[in-house]
């Protein structure tokens, strides 16, 4: 079998395949628009995941891609389009927040739990892994974590976002990473996470 | 400030966003202060970590669900079978049929074959060609740099073009910014890939990206063509 040569890898990496198949799938290709799922369903489901958690993950990433094939038309090109899909997502899944909203005294029990476990001295048994933990905020808290330490977005972005004030935020995520810090593993020997 | 104060505003510390007298007192504090030290090593620890998380897909395949709800159920894989339209334009036998034609073989050691009356009008809206939707490109057609500069390829290229800047203005200016950013990139991409394979012609890998490359850009204008002439 061949292997790649080193051209191929720099053209793997500069052949950027978003711009054709969005063209194509606003044409109404729907084998374009298959491709495009396939390139993004791993980043849009993981941030639905997070975001809402697992039970709601599929049900959010269809409604996604549905909303995306709705909405090709309006794309102007002017961001990437992962960029674009990905807004449009954050967009779709904060505004489910009041139907989950029923939901919402998983949370609070969760929360307990996790409060609960604060209090415990830290023991290797109990450490659980972050993405876990991070199903386990409270759900304001969870939220403002996602958005804020792992898709990088400012706090005045996420109070535009959430409509909370950008204070606010702030108080989230803290709230959210004191959450977090008793329930990781042991730490890692240095160099493991580099 | 008590230290809780102090551990209220570690989040900030770490993210870099506290002023300059408020860092510096708060550095002085951590200097004395072993559980805010741990605090602030524990919460750098959770930001790290947030920023190392690998996205994961679905369990199950979600495309099928996706498909049915938009209306393309059982949509084969890209390119085993001609592409479908879910809009009302879809392109009409007689329309393709009015086109010259450009056909894509694929086959070992395959090069696209051009055949039509390049520069010539077909049919009343001058569509000069369509790019019948082949197999996926399997075997590398090795050589397909060279087909990238032949007079066949550049004729196929010129001749939708032609047709896509005679209507050019039956086409909003959006669809036209995306179709030409598009095709800049399809372009950059060829450059790319062209000038990988001069130093090294017989690598299957990149002739194969070029051959896609290739086609995607005539597939691409071929639709465009059929966007501006669907318009009149």
């Amino acid at each position: 079998m061949d292997e790649p040569s080193a051209g191929a890898g720099l053209l793997s990496q500069t052949v950027p395949d978003d711009a054709v198949d969005v063209t194509l799938a606003a044409s109404g290709d729907a084998h374009a628009f298959e491709r495009l799922y396939r390139s993004h369903a791993a980043r849009i489901h993981s941030l639905a995941r997070r975001m809402t958690g697992p039970e709601h993950a599929d049900e959010l990433t269809q409604d996604v891609f549905v909303r995306a094939w709705e909405k090709l038309g309006s794309f102007r090109g002017e961001a990437a389009f992962g960029t674009w899909l990905h807004r449009l997502a954050i967009n779709l899944i904060l505004s489910r927040r009041s139907r989950l909203g029923v939901e919402r005294s998983r949370f609070s029990e969760a929360e307990g739990v996790l409060e609960q476990q604060r209090a415990t001295p830290a023991r290797p048994e109990l450490a659980i892994d972050l993405e876990s933990a991070i199903a386990r905020l409270p759900e304001g808290a969870r939220q403002v974590f996602v958005l804020h330490d792992v898709e990088g977005y400012r706090h005045e972005e996420i109070g535009e976002l959430m409509g909370i004030a950008a204070g606010t935020s702030k108080a989230q995520l803290h709230r959210a990473r004191m959450l977090l810090r008793t329930h990781l593993e042991p730490r890692a020997p240095e160099g493991r996470l580099q | 400030m008590t230290g809780d104060q102090w551990t209220a505003r570690l989040s900030d510390y770490v993210d870099g966003e506290l002023a300059a007298a408020e860092r510096d007192a708060l550095e002085r504090h951590l200097a004395g202060c072993p559980d805010c030290e741990q605090a602030l090593a524990d919460l750098r620890r959770v930001t790290m970590r947030a920023r190392a998380l690998a996205d994961r897909p679905p369990e199950r395949d979600l495309w099928p669900d996706i498909a049915a709800r938009i209306g393309v159920g059982g949509v084969a894989p890209a390119r085993a079978r001609p592409l479908r339209w879910r809009r009302p334009f879809a392109v009409t036998m007689s329309q393709l049929a009015a086109a010259a034609g450009v056909l894509l073989m694929v086959g070992a050691g395959a090069m696209w074959l051009v055949v039509g009356p390049r520069g010539q009008p077909a049919g009343a809206t001058g569509q000069p060609a369509a790019v019948a939707p082949g197999p996926s490109v399997g075997p590398a057609p090795a050589g397909a740099h060279q087909f990238a500069g032949s007079v066949a390829y550049a004729g196929a290229v010129a001749d939708f073009q032609r047709v896509l800047d005679a209507n050019r203005s039956r086409l909003d200016t959006s669809t036209v910014r995306v179709i030409e950013q598009s095709l800049r990139t399809i372009d950059r991409a060829i450059a790319r890939a062209q000038a990988a394979l001069a130093a090294d012609p017989s690598d299957a890998y990149l002739n194969a990206h070029l051959a896609e490359t290739m086609r995607w850009k005539l597939e691409l204008m071929q639709r465009a063509v059929v966007l501006a002439t669907r318009a009149s």
